[in-house]
């Protein structure tokens, strides 16, 4: 026997490491790269050429001289702000009283803020139009009517710059409650006792230790909340279009309306992405900072404050805020469901199902819409699913060098408002060559780059929770990576593969932002339906159909919220 | 002829090498110890028996079959080992039976075999109550005894544990070591221990293998390595020791921090520098000069501790340097006062490295 064969015979069955990871890395880099880069990248060569085709900074001149854009992005920017101040003001009291207090009804308050977090913004400003039109508005109808007023006489107008922020705020203000909230409950009772010891009164620890340590946190959230308010496009459209000014996500629309200007589209979206990629960085840099963290783990829950007789002045506030943001919006839009004229009064007389059956048997559009809606919704969330799968086990498990790059990509079109990603797709896919414009394709491409970086965000924190050994484990019991992945992996992802499924599931039926650029009628959707209703001012139609989408939104969120039950049994 | 092999293995992570040519022979149904600081290879030595990573130089061998060499090894699924990890790594969403059960069901045994071995691992890990229970229900001990059970179950050719004890608090500890010896010695799997705490290796292994910076610095039994080390980090590293540093003065006499130390035992370097090491406990303190010529030296106590059992002593030579002993409760000499240390011959170690 020749010393070769022996050696073979010897190492039988020992694998080289065949890396199958690294085709599908290349697969999914490049995937990723089509998603993100190449929208960006038609943007920019948009924005630098005219018409004609040629290279040149033309946009970019009327950009900084055009006085409607400039005002335009001066009052998104007021806008954003005054957005984020008055979330924070009302979100940060409002969480410390939920997390800290003993405030009657907490669990409450709790439910009601997810409801305000789950309501489309476009939703509830139209229902604000219900309740506070100059005109039609409930409000200013009861408002006349206890004073006996003219009929031109009105209390509030949404149709108004404050307005404006107020309705965006309401909608908004979850961002700042849900961090603050978070952070509060975090901080351990030990380092309030401390403080205590050494001789501060309640209000002096709360002032100098609680409030400092919540702070990062809090001004994450209003940055997250002035960034949400910049980047809309249903609220200003609706609230700000008939007060007679545009902010830059309406205008960017604008420039997309006959005659349509893509280059100068381009070149004011530029901007945009880049003042929310400096606020993402804001965002981080406020949360990174190291010595904010609790340091220690074995430490006491929460300590909660005992309010005393401001225990229901309290409760007032926090009532009052929610029937502002919830309350009151969803009992407008149920009463514009029920009644053909939302002017009169409610009465078993006037109660009718018409609206009802126009939605769902008489108008054409909306079951089509409400189809493609479902189509589009389940697609990408399964879609994204699987890809933030893949995704986060190549770079949590760190398969190999550079895998790290693939997260990047996955989180990065976090920072590409919803409008400036219309833009890039169309002038990427409107072309001879890619003509997906006007198909369901170019939606479901916006829709899985919008949504992939929460879905990745959401499996990759569980699976670096998972200790790689407990797959270890596995093998060196006899089992294979197909095995592994199949008994043990899988189970143990169910629970936040379900809850990424759902969150990206209802993300996608109230995408408004860059859909309103992407849809021709065959494509429409249930957002740019009641959209569209609103500018017809067919409201019942409205009412009908967003109490139809909140209803599947609730009804997905209660699903994801049960599933951990349901894994355990 | 040995049962598992490492030869010249050697693991590289970018240009650190971790492992740095081990060569190491384990006897079938004997309990190895690999033991050193943290960041000496041990860990990775294990994961490369194991098949977790693949060896950049060198073979591994079980039963004179290769199982891992240079770029090549067979995977960890079909080695027949089985692992006991720092985490337990047991499965969340399976039951103490089904996490026990889960190497068997691999192996297609048939349920009721399934059921009757997994029952008697279960009562001798003192689990059976438990079985229906999942981990998140379980204390760290009776988690540590699931996974025990896991590992055992399989009947494995090698069983490896990467510090199983270091989660566990101290009272558990010394619990579950002389349970893993004792388990040791009614199953008799050759078994690699991976620890870096010196008592668990003594109290559980037949062999102790010091690793230090990639390599194997010493092999031999428990009573080798503490009586009998060979390096300055042997001796160190296993129980405390005090070092000596100075120049061979020829017929087995070492002069130091202006001590001459006569060695009883040891290996002395081959020319000029050589360390003597002796024990704590090992050195004698008295208030009246000893009547020996040589291993004498005049200090004065800087530190006392009353530790019941015993007193700590911290020493200052004349030269500065300091001694630690460990002295009957008897010896009550207060800090600040002359005294005098006797070394003896015997238990001075003359250590080439």
């Amino acid at each position: 026997m020749s010393l070769n064969a022996e050696t073979a015979a010897e190492t039988a069955g020992l694998r080289r490491s065949i890396d199958l990871s690294r085709p599908i890395f290349g697969l999914l880099a490049l995937a990723l790269c089509v998603l993100v880069i190449l929208p960006i990248f038609w943007l920019a060569v948009y924005s630098l050429q005219n018409d004609a085709g040629e290279w040149t900074f033309e946009n970019f001149v009327i950009l900084a001289t055009d006085p409607t854009i400039l005002r335009a992005f001066g009052l998104a920017l007021l806008m954003a702000l005054g957005v984020g101040i008055l979330a924070t003001a009302i979100a940060a009291p409002m969480a410390w009283l939920a997390a800290r207090t003993d405030l009657p009804c907490r669990s409450g308050v709790r439910i009601l803020v997810t409801a305000s977090f789950v309501t489309p913004p476009f939703l509830g400003a139209i229902a604000w139009e219900i309740l506070a039109a100059p005109n039609s508005g409930i409000i200013n109808g009861i408002y006349r009517w206890l004073f006996g007023l003219e009929a031109d006489a009105y209390f509030v107008n949404i149709y108004s710059f404050p307005g404006l922020i107020f309705a965006i705020a309401c909608y908004t203000f979850p961002y700042v409650f849900t961090l603050v909230a978070n952070a509060l409950e975090r901080v351990p009772s030990d380092l309030e006792d401390a403080s205590a010891i050494l001789g501060a009164s309640q209000l002096t620890t709360l002032r100098k230790i609680v409030l400092p340590m919540v702070m990062p946190a809090m001004l994450a959230g209003s940055l997250i909340a002035v960034l949400q308010a910049l980047t809309m496009f249903g609220t200003p459209a609706i609230l700000a279009l008939p007060a007679g000014f545009h902010v830059i996500t309406t205008k960017i629309w604008s420039l997309f309306q006959f005659p349509p200007q893509p280059g100068l589209a381009a070149a004011a979206a530029l901007p945009l992405l880049l003042i929310t990629v400096i606020l993402l960085r804001g965002q981080k840099w406020f949360l990174g900072r190291k010595g904010y963290t609790v340091i220690g783990g074995k430490s006491g829950s929460a300590r909660i404050t005992n309010l005393g007789v401001w225990k229901w002045p309290a409760f007032a506030f926090v009532a009052f805020i929610l029937s502002l943001a919830v309350v009151f919006p969803y009992a407008a839009l149920l009463k514009a469901a029920v009644t053909t004229n939302i002017g009169e009064p409610l009465s078993f007389a006037s109660l009718t199902w018409q609206n009802f059956n126009f939605v769902f048997f008489e108008f054409d559009a909306t079951r089509l819409a409400i189809w493609n809606t479902l189509v589009l919704g389940i697609s990408t969330a399964c879609i994204v699913t699987i890809l933030v799968v893949v995704i986060s086990y190549l770079v949590v498990r760190k398969s190999f060098p550079g895998s790290s790059i693939l997260g990047f990509l996955a989180t990065a079109p976090v920072a590409i408002p919803g409008i400036v990603l219309g833009v890039g797709l169309f002038l990427s896919y409107a072309n001879p060559v890619l003509m997906l414009y006007g198909t369901l394709w170019i939606l479901l491409i916006a829709f899985i780059t919008i949504e992939m970086p929460a879905g990745y965000q959401q499996i990759s924190s569980s699976l670096s929770g998972m200790h790689p050994e407990v797959e270890e484990a596995s093998r060196i019991l006899g089992a294979s990576r197909l095995t592994t992945l199949r008994r043990i992996t899988a189970p143990l992802l169910k629970t936040s593969v379900i809850a990424a499924w759902c969150f990206v599931f209802i993300g996608t039926i109230r995408e408004l932002s860059a859909t309103i650029l992407l849809t021709i009628a065959n494509t429409k959707l249930v957002s740019v339906i009641i959209y569209d209703l609103n500018e017809s001012g067919n409201l019942g139609a409205i009412a009908v159909l967003g109490l139809t989408l909140l209803v599947v939104s609730f009804a997905v969120v209660i699903i994801a919220h049960r599933v951990p039950l349901i894994a355990r049994g | 002829m040995a049962f598992l092999e490492l030869a010249n293995l050697t693991k590289r992570y970018g240009a650190a090498v971790v492992v740095n040519g081990v060569n190491l022979a384990i006897d079938q149904g004997k309990l190895v110890c690999l033991l050193g600081p943290s960041g000496c290879g041990k860990t990775t030595t294990l994961r490369l028996i194991a098949g977790f990573a693949v060896p950049d130089g060198g073979e591994i061998r079980v039963g004179s079959r290769v199982i891992s060499k240079a770029g090549a090894a067979k995977p960890p699924e079909r080695r027949n080992m089985s692992m006991i990890f720092q985490s337990y790594a047991l499965w969340p969403h399976m039951t103490v039976f089904e996490n026990v059960a889960y190497g068997l069901r691999l192996r297609r045994l048939a349920e009721a075999d399934i059921t009757k071995q997994v029952g008697a691992i279960l009562d001798v890990t003192k689990l059976g109550a438990l079985a229906q229970r999942y981990p998140g229900e379980l204390s760290g001990g009776q988690q540590q005894r699931v996974s025990l059970a896991r590992a055992l179950v399989v009947k494995p050719q090698i069983l490896l544990l990467d510090e199983p004890l270091s989660n566990l608090d101290a009272n558990l500890r010394e619990e579950i070591r002389f349970e893993i010896r004792s388990l040791h010695d009614q199953y008799r799997y050759t078994t690699v221990y991976v620890t870096h705490d010196q008592t668990e290796a003594m109290t559980t292994a037949d062999v102790i293998v010091v690793m230090n910076q990639g390599a194997i610095d010493q092999i031999g039994s428990p009573e080798d390595i503490y009586k009998r080390p060979l390096s300055e980090f042997v001796a160190r590293f296993i129980g405390g020791t005090n070092i000596f540093r100075g120049a061979n003065a020829g017929n087995d006499h070492v002069s130091a921090d202006g001590v001459v130390l006569q060695c009883g035992s040891g290996e002395f370097g081959p020319s000029g520098e050589t360390a003597v090491s002796i024990r704590h406990h090992d050195v004698k303190l008295s208030e009246t000069q000893p009547d020996f010529t040589s291993n004498v030296a005049s200090a004065m106590v800087e530190r006392q501790i009353y530790l019941g059992s015993h007193r700590d002593y911290l020493v200052r030579l004349q030269t500065g340097a300091t001694v630690r002993v460990v002295s009957d409760v008897a010896v009550d000499i207060p800090a600040g006062r002359q005294v005098w240390l006797y070394f003896p011959p015997e238990h001075c170690r003359a250590l080439a490295r």
